[in-house]
């Protein structure tokens, strides 16, 4: 399916020409899906700062970044993206500064900033080199004319590394840590539920243009799934502030979807339709689903935490008995992103998981070993998932409340917010139990991303196990209403009483003395704390009496440590050092550009 | 339509009566190894009606998903028992990727239990959730391995033909690989079901365990459906590796049926040996053990691989 649009529009090489298929459908939905529910749940959450902050400049780069998101998944002209690209980064920057009165929150959207334009600045040579070998900025155009097995590995690594910094693949992920958190939680939402998807669209879409690409471009889209999926995961199991956890789960969720789309690859080089589609067809799935319960579990985390005025998981608990409502949708959204059954996340991976298993059956020893590998890392993935968000839900909703803030009295949440949240937790049930509409919108994406004709395939052979998947679920759920109905014939009559928590005799314990979201990861961070660069200070007990002891400990990020802050540290120290030989006098640089202006008028007069 | 649901049926009150036995022959193996003449094959049974008449005690710290849990957990390994063969009953439950929905149902009945272990603010069933979480990860990796090698064996990714149930793996040609598989997946069973020498399923020692910690304040029908569901999981993970190993099909149902009760009796003598003749690991050394249940599996694989 394609549909254009187009208009005069008076910029060099731009062209409005504007296009629609079954490719940026799916985004498409996913942003008008998120988009709106943030929107409306802003109106609950922003009513605080009302008269306070600067909310009209707030929406105006709100819906300056609505529209962008839009313009970039329709344009069909390298200018016109490129315009909407930016136009994206710079309302996002704006929107994430909300708090620019805290330091933190101003480096968050420095480093945010810096980083999309390294990413951009890529982003502009790949572009280059595309119009140029297709001699158009048209996309369509670019789309049909041939490239050269070197070139198109070129363009193939700038996009992962230009559109991986907006996707956060991993080593390229150091802002999306900092920004999500920094963000007010509509706009965390929608970063982190559209803004890094816009990084999987541009791939896709050059995908789409370059056609079939070599074989090892699949391995290495699906080594940066497995290796930004797991270590996402990791990372997200050593945090314990709240926002900054769900963003390290965005990282993983990334690598499902790069998981997916080099396994796509990989069909395609291989010219094995069926893998083709099932990964293109799962990664697209898993964008929209991974919108959805992301965007839930973000605006959850934001009703969560303008209650609590933290977002320090260790501090919270007990949150299930004072807004029930919030935690069942927040359940919702963690079984979710578990990728457990009944909900829509289990359709994505299971997509994907048959893909890699087909092509465990099919593909040559090599790509058996990668299926092989992509499969352990994605099982690998669930169970982390699972720990991390048994731990987030154990530690935030059930058990008493670890802190004194947590008691006080606290007025009702706004239904302009538990509405949306109402909305994204639907979604995740219908796509969960229905998946039949979105998921042939995702393989019909799948299919034009990679230029296969679905009508030759028999889509049977995974419409048939979804459809077995469903009427188990079906029972599932017709066992649990059976045996819910059973214990309550077994309790009838009796009243269950009503007493404290078994504490082997031990009576007088504290809230504190509860199982913390820290202690409860630290068997699985201590196994891989090399890795992890795990840090405990402080703790041990000394002396006969001891006095109040304190113990912290963090885990820290190996790309942006040992990486990129030395780069980034060597960078400044060298232009401090041209810096001296610099004069500092303004009319010098007017005429640094003056003498440059004639040598490039006398080098275009010859 | 009827004939399906009076296979599913039939399918259930197999399983139903079979899984609280097969814990009873562990029981009796341990007593006869112990010099002593232990409860009878059926005390599960009587220890099931018990809770299931008994009232049920609530912390007041806990909320609707302490409740929810068992009923999660009793109804997963139900939808579960139906995607095993059990011996001449073909799975009534069988497709391509039904693995997957079998883990990921096993998944979702761990969440709950975890969460509601969490719910009810106790340290030592912190202690136990945190455990199981951790232990459960590697498990997985295992479980994992293993099915990528028998789908590999098999051409499929149903768990039915994948272990065997319809047509024999042939043990002569991938020996080696299949006896790896069965070895590792033999620690699985072990770990996954919280039996020595990873877990003590009899020990009331709360800072060692991890199972019997989590449902520590669990009383009750809510009790009884956690220790029935714990019991028919095990039968569950035994009924998938007997076939594996027993990979013979008769064509005579009761024959055919009797290998299979064989089987699941040698398999529960195992695991009663095992737990007779080892002592429970050092918690800190469980994890080696599941990362050498891992490594099996790892080379499993790359016998398959090898083999061609």
């Amino acid at each position: 399916m394609e549909r254009f649009f187009q208009l005069p529009w008076q910029v060099p090489f731009g062209e409005f020409s504007l296009k629609i298929d079954s490719l940026s459908l799916m985004f498409l939905m996913a942003i008008f899906i998120l988009v709106f529910c943030a929107g409306v749940y802003a109106v609950g959450y922003m009513r605080e700062y009302q008269g306070r902050r600067p909310m009209g400049l707030h929406i105006f780069f709100y819906i300056l970044f609505s529209l962008a998101l839009v313009f970039v998944v329709l344009a069909n002209n390298v200018i016109l993206f490129l315009g909407a690209w930016e136009m994206m980064s710079i309302s996002s920057y704006f929107l994430i500064v909300f708090h620019d009165e805290k330091p933190s929150v101003r480096r968050a959207g420095f480093l945010f900033l810096v980083a999309s334009h390294c990413g951009t600045f890529l982003l502009f040579l790949m572009f280059f080199l595309m119009a140029h070998n297709g001699g158009s900025m048209n996309f369509d155009v670019i789309s049909h004319s041939g490239f050269s097995a070197i070139l198109a590995g070129v363009i193939f690594l700038l996009a992962i590394i230009g559109f991986g910094v907006k996707a956060g693949f991993i080593p390229v992920h150091i802002w999306l840590p900092h920004a999500h958190p920094a963000a007010p939680s509509h706009i965390s939402a929608v970063l982190s539920g559209v803004m890094i998807k816009m990084g999987i669209y541009g791939i896709c879409r050059v995908l789409w243009i370059l056609g079939v690409l070599p074989d090892w471009c699949g391995y290495v889209l699906l080594m940066i799934g497995v290796v930004s999926g797991v270590m996402g995961v990791l990372y997200a199991l050593g945090q314990h502030e709240l926002k900054k956890l769900l963003a390290y789960h965005s990282i993983e969720n990334i690598g499902i979807i790069a998981l997916g789309l080099g396994l796509g690859l990989l069909g395609e080089s291989h010219h094995m339709p069926y893998l083709t589609v099932l990964g293109f067809g799962g990664a697209l799935l898993h964008v929209l689903n991974h919108s959805i319960f992301k965007g839930l579990l973000f605006l959850g985390a934001g009703a969560v935490i303008q209650k609590t005025h933290t977002g320090e998981i260790d501090q919270m608990g007990g949150l299930a008995k004072r807004m029930p409502v919030i935690s069942i949708l927040f359940l919702i959204g963690a079984v979710s992103i578990c990728g457990l059954p009944l909900f829509n996340g289990f359709i994505s991976e299971f997509i994907i998981y048959f893909g890699l298993f087909k092509g465990l059956a099919s593909l040559p020893l090599l790509g058996a070993f990668g299926c092989g590998l992509g499969i352990i890392a994605l099982g690998l993935m669930g169970s982390l998932a699972l720990a991390c968000f048994a731990k987030v839900y154990g530690t935030v909703f059930l058990g008493q409340p670890r802190s004194p803030s947590a008691v006080e009295p606290w007025g009702k949440t706004s239904s302009w917010m538990i509405v949306p949240m109402l909305v994204l937790g639907a979604l995740c049930l219908w796509i969960g139990l229905f998946p039949r509409k979105m998921a042939s919108l995702a393989f019909l994406g799948g299919g034009y991303l990679s230029h296969t004709d679905l009508s030759s395939l028999n889509m049977g052979i995974i419409f048939i196990p979804l459809s077995f998947i469903i009427s188990a679920l079906i029972l599932f759920i017709a066992l649990m209403v059976g045996l819910f109905g059973m214990r309550r014939i077994f309790l009838k009559g009796l009243i269950p009483s009503v007493r404290e928590t078994w504490g082997c005799g031990f009576s007088q314990s504290s809230a504190r003395i509860q199982y913390t979201s820290s202690s409860f990861a630290r068997l699985i961070v201590e196994l891989v704390k090399s890795v992890l660069l795990f840090k405990r200070e402080g703790g041990e007990v000394r002396d006969l009496f001891p006095a109040k002891i304190k113990l912290t400990s963090s885990i820290q990020d190996a790309s942006e440590k040992f990486f990129f802050r030395p780069l980034f540290d060597r960078l400044t120290s060298l232009s401090k050092k041209l810096d001296i030989h610099s004069i500092r006098y303004t009319q010098m640089y007017l005429m640094y550009i003056f003498l440059y202006l004639i040598f490039l008028l006398v080098w275009k007069m010859k | 339509m009827m004939n399906i649901i009076f296979l599913i049926l039939a399918h259930w009150l197999i399983v139903l009566t079979l899984a609280p036995l097969f814990v009873g022959v562990i029981t009796k193996v341990k007593a006869f190894f112990a010099g002593k003449k232990g409860p009878s094959v059926f005390q599960p049974f009587f220890d099931l009606q018990r809770l299931f008449q008994k009232n049920s005690v609530y912390s007041r710290t806990t909320t609707w998903v302490f409740r929810g849990a068992p009923i999660v957990n009793l109804a997963a390994v139900l939808l579960l028992s139906l995607m095993i063969p059990l011996g001449p009953f073909k799975a009534p439950l069988q497709f391509s990727g039904d693995i997957l929905l079998a883990v990921y149902i096993l998944s979702l009945a761990r969440f709950f239990m975890i969460i509601a272990a969490l719910d009810t603010g106790s340290s030592f069933e912190g202690m136990g959730a945190s455990r199981e979480a951790f232990f459960s990860c590697l498990c997985e990796l295992a479980l994992f391995m293993n099915f990528i090698t028998l789908s590999l064996v098999s051409h499929s990714i149903s768990l039915s033909t994948m272990i065997g149930a319809d047509t024999s793996l042939s043990w002569n040609l991938i020996g080696p690989a299949l006896l790896l598989v069965a070895g590792s997946f033999f620690l699985v069973i072990l770990a996954e079901n919280n039996r020595i020498p990873i877990d003590d399923p009899d020990t009331h020692l709360e800072l060692t365990m991890i199972h019997e910690v989590m449902i520590l304040d669990h009383s009750g029908v809510d009790l009884g459906f956690m220790l029935y569901a714990a019991a028919i999981k095990l039968f569950i993970f035994a009924g998938i590796l007997v076939p594996i190993i027993l990979s013979i099909h008769a064509g005579n149902p009761i024959v055919d049926m009797l290998i299979f009760l064989g089987g699941m009796l040698g398999a529960s003598m195992a695991v009663g040996i095992v737990e007779s003749t080892m002592a429970r690991l050092k918690l800190n050394r469980v994890k080696n053990l599941l990362l050498i249940a891992v490594a099996v599996a790892f080379f499993g694989f790359v016998v398959k691989m090898w083999k061609g």
